[in-house]
């Protein structure tokens, strides 16, 4: 009879990750931890360079002929470009403060995920062409040249990165892994290759201004129906004003909350909102996506997707631009737009300001782009808002702090300030996992495809794990975050992790809570369910 | 002694090596951290099987144990297990090999004092935990299905609530929008 093997011997059929060569280990694609390419046509509709049909499960990526060298120059002209790869190359020490702290090596345990190896990868490619030592004694220093599998290696490294930053807080030395991730995929941008989860959205951005390609008069009636739906729940129609010139405000938010659930909701409370202050506002169908996929892609694709903002508020005239919930928006908002394409267009506001309460957003003087929740927690501080917070009394909501707005741009304590006073049972997440050092959703920077669920849930699971904490310890069965990405992504990740936690935006809270002028009596919240804590509700 | 007495003397040096078992299913250079940080939220991995080994030991030791606790310590270790690049045998065979390390350890001693009867009752409460694990494992793997479903649905929720309002739509249609 053969011998079978034993438990221990089949648990262990794990290759051991050899200490020396690291590079020796060659990467699996196996379903559900790689997405989906983009197609050919895509990436030729936007002049991407080397488009081709490819598939990472397959040996050969048909890769260009000269994919070598186009790849040897794309380094070089990055490394000119940007001074700060150069310095993220040159100045890790490799003490190995990020290596623990990335959620990806926290839930997958792969060596090359710690941030300090995800580096790593391009560093050896660095090391042999441009240091001395890397040249002469090539392996033996941690220098590699090119090769094919190398390509295959930063494939799957820089699409198993969400670009949280999570690490860059702990480097001493600034060294942000995001931005080097960045620059990867570029790089791989340059031989053709592309995931069809960005690259669709990017299409569909350029060609129609949404994420979804959804033509402007449909965009339109679609908005409409939810201001239908507002109407159902407090009695009210918002207005829905779409392309108006004159207007002081422009609105910018991403698309998904037009489209997706639970994102439509949040769109619905802006709506609320906005009728009530009685608000000089537009839509615009242009810039009807505030996400930047390009963020995910290239430096010049975001550039390109982002200069619709400015372009539209110059079209429609609009004083300053007021930006919804948002994640990579933002950062690219906070980072880049100015450098992009600034400075503002010269007829904006010197200072973005409140027409409710006066409040001057110095902050947003350069950008002239305020956030939602920097705005509606003015209102609240100045009690320009009647709320009635009892209406969430059925919810016990923590708060997720997506990685861009915390750790892009420092936004932590407004929207806390906004669901306090609209909730009135609140419950933070432990300490080590929320504001600046949260734990990204797993899913960020575009991977929130569903091929790769098995992977996400794995990145996902510090996440899911603190909040499955608070949900056992404080009967949290709620999480508000102010992300469209997060909106898509954290209902799966609370489904597996911590089943029977609700995910919503922060603004489907505030109009739950809102009392509106002349409304009628509220017995559902925007969802339609009924209000359990209302006369007439379940209850 | 009784097979309790036995059973909680040895209870450190068994959940030790299962862990650093489980531990070694992971990749080399990362089961130093999994092995020394000891944070529920900072290193997961590592508490979460820490946790299970005892909740695992104390169940098949016939210890008087909340059977809720016992229950979510072993659903967090296979939660985490069946997302992880293991295949169902890699994933779930960390209490077989639990069985093992019982074994070698305990059994002898048990024969030595007579005990090796009850010995093997505790021994079949393995079983029953490893099946308790399969059926939360592959619940687990039919969420991550459902959630594969759910998103693609929920990605379009909207747009398709508007498609059933257009004229000509398969879905049904009010004659609003030509499409
Ligand atoms: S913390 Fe900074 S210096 Fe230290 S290993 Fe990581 S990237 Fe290098
Ligand atoms: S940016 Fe985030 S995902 Fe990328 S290596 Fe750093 S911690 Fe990990």
């Amino acid at each position: 009879m053969a011998t079978l093997p034993t438990p221990q011997q089949l648990i262990a059929s794990r290759p051991a990750f050899p200490k020396e060569n690291w590079m020796d280990i060659k990467p699996d694609f196996k379903p559900g931890s790689f997405c989906y390419p983009a197609q050919k046509q895509t990436m030729e509709l936007l002049h991407m360079p080397n488009p081709h049909e490819w598939n990472p499960a397959d040996e050969d990526w048909n890769l260009p002929e000269n994919w070598e060298q186009i790849l040897i120059d794309a380094f070089e002209e990055r490394l000119k470009k940007h001074r700060s790869l150069k310095l993220f190359m040159d100045i890790c020490v490799r003490c190995g403060a990020c290596a623990d702290k990335c959620h990806f090596f926290l839930g997958t345990n792969d060596p090359k995920n710690m941030p300090v190896m995800r580096a790593e990868l391009l560093r050896s490619l660095y090391r042999k062409d441009h240091t001395m030592l890397g040249k002469i004694l090539g392996k033996k220093v941690g220098a590699r040249g090119w090769d094919k599998d190398v390509v295959k290696e930063l494939f799957s490294y820089a699409y198993q990165c969400t670009e949280c930053r999570r690490c860059s807080l702990y480097c001493p030395y600034g060294i942000d892994t995001a931005e080097i991730t960045a620059i990867v995929r570029e790089l791989l941008h340059e031989v053709g290759l592309g995931i069809h989860w960005i690259m669709d959205p990017v299409k569909n951005c350029n060609i129609t201004g949404n994420h979804l390609g959804i033509k402007p008069h449909s965009f339109v009636e679609i908005v409409e129906m939810l201001a239908d739906d507002c109407e159902e729940v407090c009695g009210i129609r918002p207005k829905t004003p779409f392309n108006e010139k004159g207007h002081e405000i422009l609105f910018i938010t991403p698309s998904g909350d037009v489209f997706a659930d639970p994102g439509v909701y949040t769109f619905m409370g802006y709506l609320m909102l906005f009728h009530e202050l009685g608000l000089d506002y537009t839509l615009s169908t242009y810039a009807s996506e505030g996400g930047n996929f390009g963020s995910f892609t290239t430096f010049n694709m975001a550039k390109k997707l982002n200069a619709k903002m400015y372009a539209e508020a110059e079209r429609l005239g609009s004083k300053w631009i007021l930006g919804g919930e948002c994640g990579h928006m933002w950062r690219v908002i906070n980072q880049y737009m100015d450098t992009y394409n600034g400075p503002a267009p010269a007829h904006m506001m010197d200072v973005p300001t409140s027409p409710i309460t006066g409040t001057q957003f110095t902050n947003a003087k350069s950008t002239k782009m305020v956030h939602i929740t920097e705005f509606t927690a003015d209102l609240i501080k100045h009690n320009k808002l009647k709320l009635d917070p009892s209406r969430n009394d059925h919810l016990i909501t923590t708060f997720h702090d997506s990685c861009n707005p915390a750790r892009g741009m420092g936004l932590l304590d407004e929207p806390r300030a906004v669901l306090k006073a609209v909730c009135n049972n609140f419950v933070e997440m432990p300490e080590k996992t929320i504001r600046e050092h949260t734990f990204c959703c797993g899913a960020g920077s575009g991977l929130n495809t569903e091929e790769i669920m098995e992977l996400r849930m794995r990145s996902g699971m510090p996440r899911g794990n603190a909040l499955r904490y608070v949900q056992q310890k404080y009967g949290v069965n709620h999480m508000a975050c102010v992300c469209a990405i997060d909106r898509a992504t954290l209902p799966p990740l609370a489904n597996y992790w911590a089943p029977g936690v609700s995910v919503s935006g922060v603004h489907e809270l505030v109009a739950n809570a809102l009392v509106m002028t002349g409304e009628k009596k509220r017995t559902m919240d925007l969802r339609q369910e009924d209000l359990p804590n209302v006369d007439g509700g379940d209850e | 002694m009784t097979m309790l007495e036995v059973f909680r003397e040895h209870k450190q040096n068994v959940c030790a090596a299962w862990v650093e078992l489980v531990l070694s299913t992971y990749s080399l250079d990362t089961k130093g951290f999994l092995r020394t940080k000891n944070d529920p939220f900072l290193n997961p991995v590592g508490d979460i099987t820490r946790l299970c080994a005892g909740c695992l030991y104390d169940a098949m030791a016939g210890e008087d144990i909340d059977a809720a606790k016992l229950k979510d310590a072993l659903e967090r270790l296979v939660k985490l297990r069946a997302v992880q690049v293991f295949t169902a045998s890699e994933a779930l065979g960390i209490f077989y090999a639990f069985k093992s390390v019982v074994r070698s350890t305990l059994l002898p001693l048990m024969e030595k004092s007579g005990l090796t009867a009850a010995y093997l009752e505790a021994e079949s409460r393995i079983d029953t935990l490893a099946l308790m694990a399969f059926d939360m494992y592959a619940k687990d793997r039919e969420v991550v299905l459902e959630n594969r479903v759910n998103e693609i649905k929920n990605q379009h929720a909207q747009l398709l609530r508007w498609a059933q309002t257009v004229d000509g739509s398969p879905v049904g249609g009010s004659g609003k929008t030509k499409l």
